[in-house]
């Protein structure tokens, strides 16, 4: 199946705008790490990471660009912030503190590889080729949040003691990436987005705890509340507002530039 | 009358922006398709990106279209990345295997990929076990980073040599 119902259309955009924009705006921050990693190897993993995240986000500007009949750039620099679906805790800047990126890594890349998955079977077929392609890739981003979160964690008492002080400030905000877009259970009845709900919080919080007990870390996680109203209806922190107004500054300038 | 082996002779010479190998040999080319009309063809040529994020899919798409178009008869290139079916490693070709390894590259041998935990449809597999290192054979090795120069390779250290060499993530 290639074509969406017309009363889908918009639950659907919004959905795959929340899954790109979770990893344009993470690929922005995993970008401010090259030249400062704290060694070359992490240097260039967080480039790389930076790479995929964009790119997979640029795939699926372009897939729902073909949808709203709007380009790739347009849909990624164009919106006003309260068009973005992205969840708070990619937005948040880390203070180049080491221990805070390598957690983010780890509370996001898992929830995404779930996410994808998911989506891998999606009846939109194109989407379901898509997402299929990007789970494979994903999986390196889980493994190397992982080596990371042990080696630190079971690391020397100062290595513990950050690691625990960043998870337990980011753990807070991680459950808001289940929030559903509106018409998310439209979606799902209709095999769009299938098992969205089905113990996906469960599964991934279980997936957390199994590496950071590894690690010997503390994490105190609670399921999303049911109702919600943050990154996946528009809602933003500051720091959105002030990386938009940086990354899109050119593209502001002479929206219809050709590069 | 242009035929489907004369096109992929031509895809042989091109090589891949970022591997010692042709794009044939790395199993980028999916389907080759020939509208012929009149002695006037257009050539539709399917590609499989090997990473998403790879930056040489423009520059491959580029040469394609100026070398398949030079052909006598040809009118008009389409080149499509299409991700059904995904790239593996598995579609690269001995010669292209032989060929990589004379340049330090190493290759997972052929085989389904590892199925991951709660990954549908399988992953990359990173925990390799005795991965040979191509200029001694020991398997002595250990992975040393897995980010490499591409997307498509990772870094391992062979401590019989000393010497550090890539091998591709198998995908």
């Amino acid at each position: 199946m290639t074509s969406i119902r017309q009363d889908l259309k918009e639950p659907f955009a919004d959905l795959l705008l929340s899954v790109a924009d979770d990893k344009f705006i993470l690929g922005h921050r995993n970008s401010d790490w090259t030249g400062l990693a704290p060694m070359l190897e992490e240097d260039i993993a967080f480039s790389s990471l930076a790479q995929d995240e964009i790119a997979h986000a640029k795939a699926l500007y372009e897939l729902i660009g073909g949808l709203l009949g709007r380009s790739a750039d347009e849909l990624a620099f164009g919106r006003a912030l309260e068009g973005y679906r992205c969840a708070t805790i990619v937005e948040l800047p880390d203070e180049f503190d080491w221990a805070t990126a390598i957690c983010r890594q780890l509370l996001c890349n898992r929830f995404d590889a779930l996410r994808l998955a998911r989506l891998a079977r999606s009846t939109h077929k194109p989407l379901a080729d898509l997402a299929s392609r990007l789970a494979a890739e994903q999986r390196i981003h889980v493994e190397h949040a992982d080596s990371w979160i042990v080696r630190l964690g079971a690391g020397t008492e100062d290595s513990r003691r950050r690691m625990q002080r960043a998870l337990d400030a980011l753990a807070p905000e991680a459950p808001m990436l289940f929030e559903p877009v509106d018409g998310q259970e439209r979606l799902e009845s209709a095999g769009l987005y299938p098992l969205a709900a089905t113990d996906m919080f469960q599964e991934w919080s279980e997936s957390i705890a199994a590496v950071t007990g590894k690690a010997g870390l503390r994490l105190t996680i609670q399921p999303p509340a049911a109702q919600t109203n943050g990154g996946r209806h528009g809602r933003h922190s500051k720091h959105l507002a002030e990386l938009l107004d940086e990354m899109c500054e050119v593209y502001r300038l002479e929206p219809n530039a050709a590069w | 009358m242009i035929g489907i082996e004369a096109i992929m002779d031509v895809l042989r010479t091109i090589p891949d922006p970022e591997m010692p190998i042709s794009i044939v040999d790395l199993g980028l080319v999916e389907n080759v398709r020939i509208d012929d009309a009149n002695g006037q063809a257009t050539i539709w040529i399917d590609i499989l990106p090997t990473f998403v994020g790879c930056p040489a899919l423009e520059m491959i798409a580029a040469s394609i279209t100026e070398k398949v178009s030079a052909v006598d008869g040809v009118r008009r290139t389409n080149v499509r990345f299409i991700n059904d079916p995904a790239w593996s490693v598995d579609r690269i070709s001995s010669q292209g295997r032989a060929s990589l390894k004379t340049h330090g590259v190493t290759v997972p041998a052929s085989g389904a990929t590892l199925p991951v935990p709660g990954h549908e449809g399988g992953g990359v597999q990173l925990r390799v076990s005795a991965v040979k290192c191509p200029f001694c054979d020991s398997d002595q090795t250990t992975l040393e980073s897995m980010f490499g120069p591409t997307r498509c390779r990772m870094i391992f250290y062979c401590s019989a040599c000393r010497n550090t060499f890539e091998h591709m993530k198998k995908v």
